[in-house]
């Protein structure tokens, strides 16, 4: 039986070294370039021509990304619309890394299902909210943990929760989406090798192979919504982290 | 798991997460939303314009119509005096000539009586002096003798009074 964590090994394509450093171009960077190509044919091809009255393409290309400003603005407020296309950009990459993914072939892989990656883009996050904290508020910002109206004692105890907490959000963050993915992917794989070992039990070929693959076909459902969702969940999850920057409380 | 080998998967991932994610972003705001900007907006425009244009013309043909009403009020109010006022005329004309063919009925009338009156009043005399005639021929055959005209005239006034 293959060892489902097999998929997520990475493979270097190309090696690249520089001084002491490894850059190799990986798979894993190979599907985030694929991730990014199909992104930017799609978001291309919506807005070649862009006209007044919207094209299929240029609709779709609208809806994302008034979907996203949409919850900027219920999120954060007018100011949040500054922010639109960083938000825009993670939800599209992600949701891009994570559909990639699921293209139920064994050379697939998904980017997202690694904690450096997933890390690296909730660091981004986090670097943007404390810079656009301190950049509006200054030392103010610290008010944020700061809960109103409470005894001194009990506020400090609060307060340093609440930083704590704050401290480990580009962790919460990233963990989540990578947590989700890796899940995702191990569960269809043991019940893909269960396909394979029960359909081939010599008594009674096939039959018994139905079964798991049924529930390999509904967890692909399953897997493509939680795609879809982390997606949406990473994207909103920022901007609330963004509305703290910007509003405090 | 091989994602927390991080001395080898972690620096290689990073660096080209950053690379891709970098073009990305910038190919998002130099490429993408400067047309889709564009074009949204122009879209508001136009609608928000459009809906401008509906609610102006709303409000001019609104404007017309409560001009045609009070047109069609006014001209149905002269219409209605016109015609009680020709109705009061004709009513006034019609009570003057009945009254003035009355007047003239009367006069008739009265012009009549008094013909008749007079004529009763000749008959009267006549009749008088015919029955005057007759008693004192009446008397003269009786007596013989004609009385006196005054006591003939005496006699018959008192008949006839």
């Amino acid at each position: 039986m293959a060892n489902p964590m097999e998929q997520f090994e990475i493979k270097d394509i190309a090696p690249i070294e520089y001084g002491q450093y490894d850059l190799s171009f990986t798979n894993s960077a190979l599907w985030m370039a694929l991730a990014l190509v199909s992104v930017a044919i799609f978001l291309f091809i919506g807005t070649a021509r862009p006209q007044l009255v919207p094209s299929r393409w240029q609709a779709a290309v609208e809806y994302l990304y008034d979907f996203v400003r949409k919850m900027l603005d219920d999120n954060v407020g007018p100011e949040g619309r500054k922010f639109a296309p960083l938000i825009f950009s993670l939800f599209i990459f992600v949701l891009a890394c994570n559909m990639l993914g699921m293209i139920p072939w064994v050379g697939s892989f998904t980017p997202t299902s690694h904690v450096s990656v997933t890390l690296g883009l909730a660091v981004l996050v986090f670097v943007i909210v404390c810079v656009v904290g301190f950049w509006k508020h200054g030392l103010h910002f610290f008010s944020l943990f700061w809960p109103k109206d409470t005894f001194f004692l009990l506020a400090a105890f609060v307060a340093l929760i609440e930083f704590l907490s704050f401290l480990s959000r580009p962790f919460t963050l990233a963990i989540r989406l990578f947590a989700n993915m890796t899940a995702g992917h191990v569960l269809l794989k043991v019940f893909g090798t269960f396909v394979v070992s029960l359909g081939l039990f010599s008594d009674l070929p096939i039959v018994l192979g139905i079964l798991p693959l049924t529930v390999t076909v509904a967890l692909t459902g399953l897997e493509v919504l939680i795609a879809v969702v982390q997606a949406y969940v990473f994207a909103l999850l920022a901007s609330i982290y963004l509305n703290d920057a910007i509003n405090l409380h | 798991m091989p994602q927390f080998d991080f001395a080898n998967v972690f620096l290689p991932q990073l660096f080209w997460l950053s690379v891709l994610f970098a073009i990305l972003y910038f190919g998002v705001v130099r490429l993408t939303l400067p047309k889709l900007g564009k074009v949204m907006e122009e879209r508001e425009n136009k609608v928000s314009g459009d809906i401008e244009k509906a609610e102006k013309a709303k409000l001019e043909s609104d404007k017309l119509n409560e001009d045609y009403e009070t047109g069609l009020t006014l001209a149905r109010d002269e219409a209605r005096k016109m015609l009680a006022d020709t109705k009061s005329k004709a009513a006034a004309s019609v009570e003057k000539k009945s009254a003035n063919a009355q007047k003239k009925a009367d006069e008739a009338i009265a012009a009549a009586q008094v013909e008749i009156e007079k004529a009763r009043a000749a008959a009267m005399k006549e009749i008088e002096a015919v029955a005057a005639d007759g008693a004192s021929s009446i008397v003269e055959r009786l007596t013989g003798k004609s009385p006196s005209k005054a006591v003939v005239s005496k006699a018959t006034k008192s008949v006839f009074g």
